[in-house]
């Protein structure tokens, strides 16, 4: 145990220390950074300041020029994106005058409407487009101000507004219980799984993905590179296998929450800068709604399911004597860890689809399925129970095997064995 | 009294092929025992077998009269024919972490480390990365991870290859030293001029079997002495015709005599000072890699 300590030690001060590791996590935190900021950027590249205010021409379409004021009054100032300066004149020279020094951003102007048919509207302004959100409102306003017009007064204001309303569409999740008597009995429960809950299901999928991949590979690479400056042969005179690719395996791990740590400060503070604010407020997140069973058993599985992976990583690095090779040999474990990933990832939507309900058996699966169905599912806790032990049990007889094969394979130099050649030398090695 | 070590009988297979077999020997205490053969001989994989990183197929390892057990961990030191040492870390931590996995506390490991890179004259090493050494000076760095911890069994293969003859010296000498503080060292090479040095006893190993064993001294009485060196100022005739003389090589300075009775070197001697001057006469003892290639038949490079 104290030997183990040393490894582990060992192992995550050299990680920190080494530049590789420094640099990668800072362009990562870079990253992160401009990821998080760019909506910023968008905005104020996009967006320009404040409300446009727009020119609108009384004399071509006066009776259609009246309803859009009308509207811009009954929705409240500044409510739609746009302010109105009034011209009475179609006057270009003036119009074009007030856009250059900034009076106006643009001004409207309507076509000539055949009978009953509403007339083309053109928005003439010094760019060749029009902005996105510009565009939005307009049409909305313009939309009402037509209804009206075709109207003519023959529907009363609640009529119109709820015939410009949209269509609102809400989902709701029925929970199962007891069978098919679900409409009529009274146990229904309408649960909508909270947006923040899908937020940190998200980001645990991704993180579990991110810290098998990463670390996974370092766990390989660090033990191949062991065995082929043969500072392996001494490591395992003086240290059990077991205890020395454990300790590796949770050195990483600490690595891994240390990197996991940086990130999440480096969020944290990105999100509490002052222009990113009202962003997240836009995201509606509340954070009282986070549900401790999800963050607890979250956690458990991802912790569990980093150890399953580790060790096979330890086993193959083990296997490789040259770190060239390595890609190639953990080619089935990435494999098997997208696969998971991509289970999670899709199945975010129907969190009670069999399919995730079977990969709750799969060892493999279960981490990442196990998440996504205690976060957005309703799943009884002996299911959890059953995966959790599951998946312990998996560890164990990984951890064990994993050992073995690692106690073995760095004593085994040249190409990569077979798993008969393994088995052969397990048994010539009496290991 | 119990010996630190002993194999006896030692048999081990790999499948159908057998690396090492039957082989027995015992090192005292404060003893260097050579272990020899060519490469391929099974040198390596007895080491293995001592380490405890295999275990024999037949046959017993006793360690001071007891089986292998974890606690020899913090006993044995044991420097591979490779460096054995991580390119990227600095010499100081890396030692010193090696000598904790060996049971021994930092600042102990730290004293002793620094007493060895003084011994080894390079005390600026202690901040340096194994990489940015030379390869000389990363062996003397994997020599000093074995024995900081101060093992009483000290395990080396190869210990000198791709060394120059300044640090063989040095290294010779700090093994000397390790051997009179009482520490058994079992050392494997195929340079055979090393092991006349160092060793009292050594084994010879030739696919998997165990040529020659015992006393060195003892071994080189067993072959006789075949060779004569002559240096004479000028030429000398007649040599040829001598009783016993089975050849004559001209070389650069003398002759290089080949003897097959050692009662013809004195006829030698006399005949050469009657024509000229001796300036170095030798009758050569064989060395162990004449023993050797004798032996085992095959260079041993």
């Amino acid at each position: 145990m104290n030997k183990m300590s040393t490894v582990i030690g060992f192992t995550f001060l050299n990680k920190i220390r080494a530049k590789s590791f420094t640099i990668t996590t800072l362009i990562l935190a870079l990253l992160v950074t401009v990821g998080m900021n760019v909506p910023y950027f968008i905005d104020k590249f996009t967006g320009d300041d404040g409300p446009a205010a727009i020119g609108l021409i009384h004399s071509n379409q006066p009776e259609l020029a009246g309803s859009l004021i009308a509207y811009q009054e009954k929705q409240g100032q500044g409510a739609t994106g746009f302010t109105l300066v009034e011209y009475d004149q179609a006057d270009e020279q003036v119009l074009q005058n007030d856009i250059e020094n900034g009076k106006i951003d643009g001004y409207l102007q309507f076509g000539e409407g055949t009978e009953g048919a509403f007339p083309t509207v053109t928005y003439i302004s010094k760019k060749d487009s029009i902005s996105q959100g510009l565009q939005a409102s307009l049409q909305s306003a313009l939309q009402s101000v037509k209804a009206e017009y075709i109207t003519k007064g023959t529907l009363s204001d609640e009529q119109l507004a709820a015939l410009t309303s949209p269509v609102q569409i809400e989902a709701i999740k029925q929970a199962v219980s007891g069978g098919e008597a679900t409409g009529a009995s009274g146990e229904v429960k309408p649960e909508k799984a909270a947006t923040i809950n899908y937020v940190i299901v998200y980001v645990l999928v991704i993180l579990f993905f991110m810290t098998i991949m990463m670390t996974g590979n370092m766990i390989a690479a660090e033990v191949t590179a062991e065995k082929s400056s043969r500072i392996m042969e001494i490591l395992i005179t003086s240290v059990s296998p077991m205890a020395q690719m454990f300790g590796k395996i949770i050195g990483m791990f600490f690595i891994g929450l240390f990197q996991i740590v940086i990130f999440a400060a480096v969020i944290a503070i990105n999100v509490a800068l002052p222009h990113n604010r009202p962003v997240l407020a836009d995201f509606n997140m509340d954070l009282s709604q986070i549900s401790v069973e999800v963050l607890v058993f979250g956690l458990i599985f991802y912790i569990l399911g980093y150890f399953l992976y580790a060790t096979l990583f330890a086993a193959i690095g083990s296997l490789v004597s040259r770190t060239e090779e390595l890609g190639q040999a953990i080619m089935p474990i990435t494999m098997l860890s997208l696969a998971a990933f991509y289970i999670g990832i899709f199945s975010m939507a129907a969190p009670n689809s069999t399919l995730l309900k079977v990969s709750n058996y799969i060892p493999f699966f279960s981490p990442v399925s196990m998440i996504v169905r205690v976060g957005l599912g309703n799943t009884p806790v002996w299911e959890i129970l059953i995966s959790m032990a599951i998946l312990i049990v998996a560890i164990l007889i990984f951890g064990w095997l994993s050992a073995k094969i690692y106690r073995t394979g760095v004593l085994l130099y040249g190409k990569r064995p077979s798993l008969k050649e393994l088995r052969k030398a397990m048994r010539a090695y009496k290991i | 009294m119990t010996k630190p070590l002993v194999l006896e009988q030692v048999v081990k297979q790999f499948g159908e092929k057998t690396a090492v077999s039957e082989i027995s020997f015992q090192v005292e205490q404060g003893e260097i025992y050579g272990l020899l053969g060519a490469n391929g001989a099974g040198k390596t994989t007895t080491m293995r077998m001592v380490l405890g990183l295999i275990y024999p197929d037949s046959g017993r390892i006793l360690y001071n009269g007891k089986p292998y057990g974890n606690e020899l961990q913090h006993q044995m030191g044991y420097l591979p024919e490779e460096r054995g040492l991580y390119p990227k870390v600095k010499v100081s931590e890396q030692i010193i972490y090696l000598a904790r996995l060996r049971g021994m506390s930092a600042s102990e490991a730290d004293k002793n480390l620094k007493y060895w890179l003084d011994r080894f004259e390079v005390p600026e090493y202690y901040n340096k990365k194994i990489e940015e050494l030379s390869k000389g000076n990363q062996q003397k760095m994997g020599f000093i991870a074995a024995v900081v911890h101060k093992p009483k069994l000290v395990i080396m293969d190869e210990a000198f290859s791709g060394l120059d003859p300044v640090n063989v010296e040095l290294l010779k000498a700090t093994v000397k030293e390790l051997r009179d503080e009482g520490t058994s060292i079992l050392f494997s090479t195929h340079r055979m001029e090393h092991v006349e040095e160092l060793c009292r006893n050594i084994t010879i190993l030739d696919r998997s079997k165990t040529v020659i064993q015992g006393n060195l001294t003892e071994i080189k009485k067993r072959y006789p002495r075949e060779e004569i060196i002559l240096n004479t100022s000028t030429d000398v005739t007649g040599l040829e015709g001598i009783n016993g003389v089975s050849s004559v090589e001209r070389k650069e300075r003398g002759y290089q005599i080949k003897i097959s009775d050692v009662a013809a070197a004195k006829t030698i001697l006399r005949t050469a000072m009657e024509q000229s001057e001796v300036e170095h006469f030798e009758i050569k003892e064989p060395t162990l890699n004449q023993i050797f290639i004798k032996e085992v038949g095959e260079s041993n490079e």
